[in-house]
């Protein structure tokens, strides 16, 4: 090759290697100049784990140095979001953005807070502990921070930003309490909370209180489980005493008159038959024709409660299934809700029926006495029972409306239960402390009526209506 | 007319709990097809449009998991039943009259296609239950165990991905969803068809509904069974009309 030729390769060479070079270093440049933009304008995916990574990682370029804080009334509050806690938590893998949803802008600061049901449904799990709390924010119980306090105007329990000395503590450790450890409960449940919680935890509801509460299908305290126990042997014992009849013609085998006894009863469900039957449990059963043709005013006095109780289970049945199969429904949220008008003005008119139901039983039974009446035992234990369950109840709820603060225009819907709560306001007691005593003996009454139901008077619930199908044909 | 309906000579063949079992799977079967349906196949508007009658998928799925448990809990009666039958009833769990399958089932289909194709003159003298009536309970009853255990591993994935690996979750849709077509074709149009739709029954064969069954049809469709009677002179016609 001639020198010349190979010079002027070589510069051109050198020429191409300058312009390449010149060419990196200014898209260089300009990517770096745009991935700085990029570092806050840019739509991550947060479908991906990749786009949860890297915008945790966005925030914890700052918020995961110690020395990140806020200037709040000359106290310096960390930020430092600590990684040990947050790595251990169910929410490793979610977004900062994907809970504090509206924190991403200028200014960098927070209007709603952390946003928990958009991506759980309220009563995700727990749905006895969840249902009583419906005041309370989820942040309350299940951030571990030790300050609570009570919005009586949001009506809402919430986490405190200031300690018990008023002064600004830090929240942003994202510790999760351990819930399946009762102890967080005392946060609230102490002798002197102020955020209107009772002194003591409470057991849940159990599912026998379905009768006129909505409740979880639990066993609850165990002396719900006690008297269901009571009750299931007394059940047994009149099945079997029933089953030590003849069965047509069968004197003996349990099995065989078993097998008889429940051929009869598909045959008639399953033949012309049932409209009878229908038409006994319509009239018989729910309108009660048998009571109104014996005495108008006995068929009044006994729908009063029975219409009550009845209306009562509906509605908590109704709600149970609508909590099941639509949890996040604005109508199953009320239902549940008991402070909400609907379900607080329902209940207390149902309980003043009773109420007036029971008074008015125990006015014929004890002061008109009218002749065809026959007032034993039983019947004063059944009455005693129904009217002090649904008399406490109001006294429980009362004293709730008291001591939680709810504000008047959410308590006004329980309308006896706001006049009981300004009725015991004027007693100077620690109601607090009393709940909790008022509450078992709420229940403990129920308790007593489950476990007297197969026994006295109260049997009638179930062998009346038994009885009225069985001589359907009579009338 | 009602004197001139002939009386015919009935006998029970279904028990009131059997009946009931019955009745409970095939509400619930239908129910677990419709919702299962209905969100294997999300993507299509009649499906999306169940889903929404129902009030979102959310309530589809609980829906279809309290079809899922009746319908186990129906199994779990029989199962009961079972022990019930053999420790107090001391019944025979191989006996003729039995749901179970025995060497003679493996005769009698043999015979049975023999008949089919002509190659024998009479039908084998099949017992209480033939062999395509055990094969009816039996398909059902172990495809509750694998659709069960399937749908288990879908309903608690973060339970079951501490023992198995997370693939398995992926193979349990599959299994799932495939058996689930087996099972809605073999019951929808199989079960139906062979007991509903022949012509000597059409347009239903009620006796599981009844319980009920009559002596010619005994004699026709359950020979064995017929003659057993006959032989053991205990014809005590129960539940006559």
């Amino acid at each position: 090759m001639k020198p010349r030729l190979l010079r002027s390769a070589l510069a051109v060479c050198a020429m191409a290697c300058c312009f390449l070079a010149f060419g990196m270093v200014l898209s260089s440049s300009a990517e770096e100049q745009a991935s700085e933009c990029l570092n806050c304008h840019r739509q991550r995916n947060l479908n991906a784990n990749e786009g949860i990574l890297s915008s945790q990682l966005f925030c914890y370029s700052c918020h995961q140095d110690p020395a990140s804080h806020e200037d709040f009334r000359d106290v310096k509050v960390s930020l430092q979001v600590k990684p040990e806690y947050f790595y251990k938590s169910s929410h490793q893998f979610v977004a900062c953005t994907q809970c504090h949803t509206d924190v991403a802008r200028s200014p960098h600061r927070s209007s709603s807070g952390v946003t928990c049901l958009q991506c759980h449904i309220t009563f995700f799990g727990a749905p006895g502990t969840h249902a009583e709390h419906i005041r309370v924010r989820c942040e309350a119980c299940h951030t571990d921070s030790q300050f609570v306090a009570l919005d009586i105007a949001g009506n809402e329990v919430k986490l405190a930003h200031t300690n018990t000395k008023l002064l600004p503590i830090s929240l942003a450790e994202h510790k999760t309490t351990d819930v399946s450890r009762m102890e967080f409960c005392t946060r609230c449940h102490n002798t002197d909370n102020q955020v209107g919680a009772p002194t003591v935890v409470l057991p849940s509801k159990s599912f026998v209180c379905m009768a006129c509460h909505y409740s979880p299908l639990k066993i609850g305290s165990p002396m719900f489980l006690v008297a269901i126990g009571i009750a299931m042997i007394g059940m047994i014992g009149t099945l079997s005493f029933w089953f030590r009849a003849r069965v047509q013609d069968e004197a003996s085998s349990v099995h065989r008159k078993f097998q008889l006894g429940s051929e009869v009863v598909w045959s008639k469900i399953f033949s012309r038959e049932i409209f009878p039957i229908l038409k006994t449990v319509f009239f018989d059963i729910l309108l009660q024709r048998r009571i109104l043709a014996n005495s108008v005013s006995r068929w009044f006095v006994h729908s009063l409660i029975f219409y009550s109780f009845f209306a009562r289970f509906a509605l908590s049945l109704f709600t149970l299934f609508l909590q099941k199969v639509s949890p996040e429904s604005e109508l199953a949220m009320t239902l549940v809700n008991k402070d909400s008008g609907f379900v607080a003005t329902f209940n207390d008119v149902t309980g003043i029926f009773i109420l007036a139901g029971v008074a008015w039983a125990m006015f014929r039974r004890y002061v008109t006495k009218p002749e065809y009446l026959t007032t034993q035992e039983q019947d004063t234990i059944a009455l005693v029972i129904i009217g002090l369950v649904t008399l406490t109840g109001f006294i429980v709820q009362g004293t709730r409306i008291l001591v939680a603060q709810i504000p008047p225009q959410v308590a006004l819907s329980a309308f006896v239960g706001y006049f009981m709560s300004r009725l015991l306001s004027m007693v100077n007691i620690h109601w607090q402390s009393v709940y909790g005593y008022l509450w078992y003996f709420h229940a403990v009454l129920w308790a007593v009526f489950i476990a007297y139901l197969p026994f006295g008077k109260l049997k009638h619930i179930f062998t009346t209506p038994l009885s009225l199908l069985l001589n359907y044909k009579k009338d | 007319m009602a004197n001139q309906t002939i009386r015919q000579e009935t006998f029970r063949r279904f028990s009131v709990l059997q009946r009931a079992v019955h009745l409970t799977v095939m509400f619930a079967f239908i129910g677990i097809g419709l919702t299962g349906f209905s969100m294997a196949f999300s993507s299509m508007a009649p499906a999306r449009a169940f889903a929404w009658s129902l009030g979102g998928v959310e309530s589809v799925r609980y829906l279809h998991r309290v079809f899922a448990v009746t319908l186990y809990l129906c199994v779990v009666t029989e199962v009961v039943w079972l022990i019930y039958f053999k420790f107090l009833l001391k019944g025979n769990l191989f006996g003729p009259h039995s749901i179970f399958f025995t060497k003679q089932d493996l005769l009698y289909f043999r015979d049975h296609m023999g008949y089919i194709l002509a190659l024998r003159n009479e039908p084998p003298p099949f017992e209480r239950f033939a062999w395509w009536e055990k094969l009816d309970y039996w398909t059902l009853f172990i495809g509750m165990q694998t659709m069960g255990l399937t749908g288990l591993l879908l309903w608690f994935p973060e339970f079951f991905s501490r023992f198995v690996p997370g693939y398995f979750i992926n193979l349990a849709q599959v299994l799932h969803f495939d058996e689930a077509i087996l099972a809605v074709l073999y019951k929808f149009f199989i079960h139906t068809t062979v007991r509903h739709f022949r012509p000597e029954v059409y347009p239903g064969d009620w006796t599981i509904f009844t319980g009920k069954t009559t002596k010619e049809k005994m004699m026709r469709t359950h020979p064995g069974e017929w003659a057993r009677l006959n032989a053991s002179a205990q014809i005590v016609p129960r539940g006559e009309r």
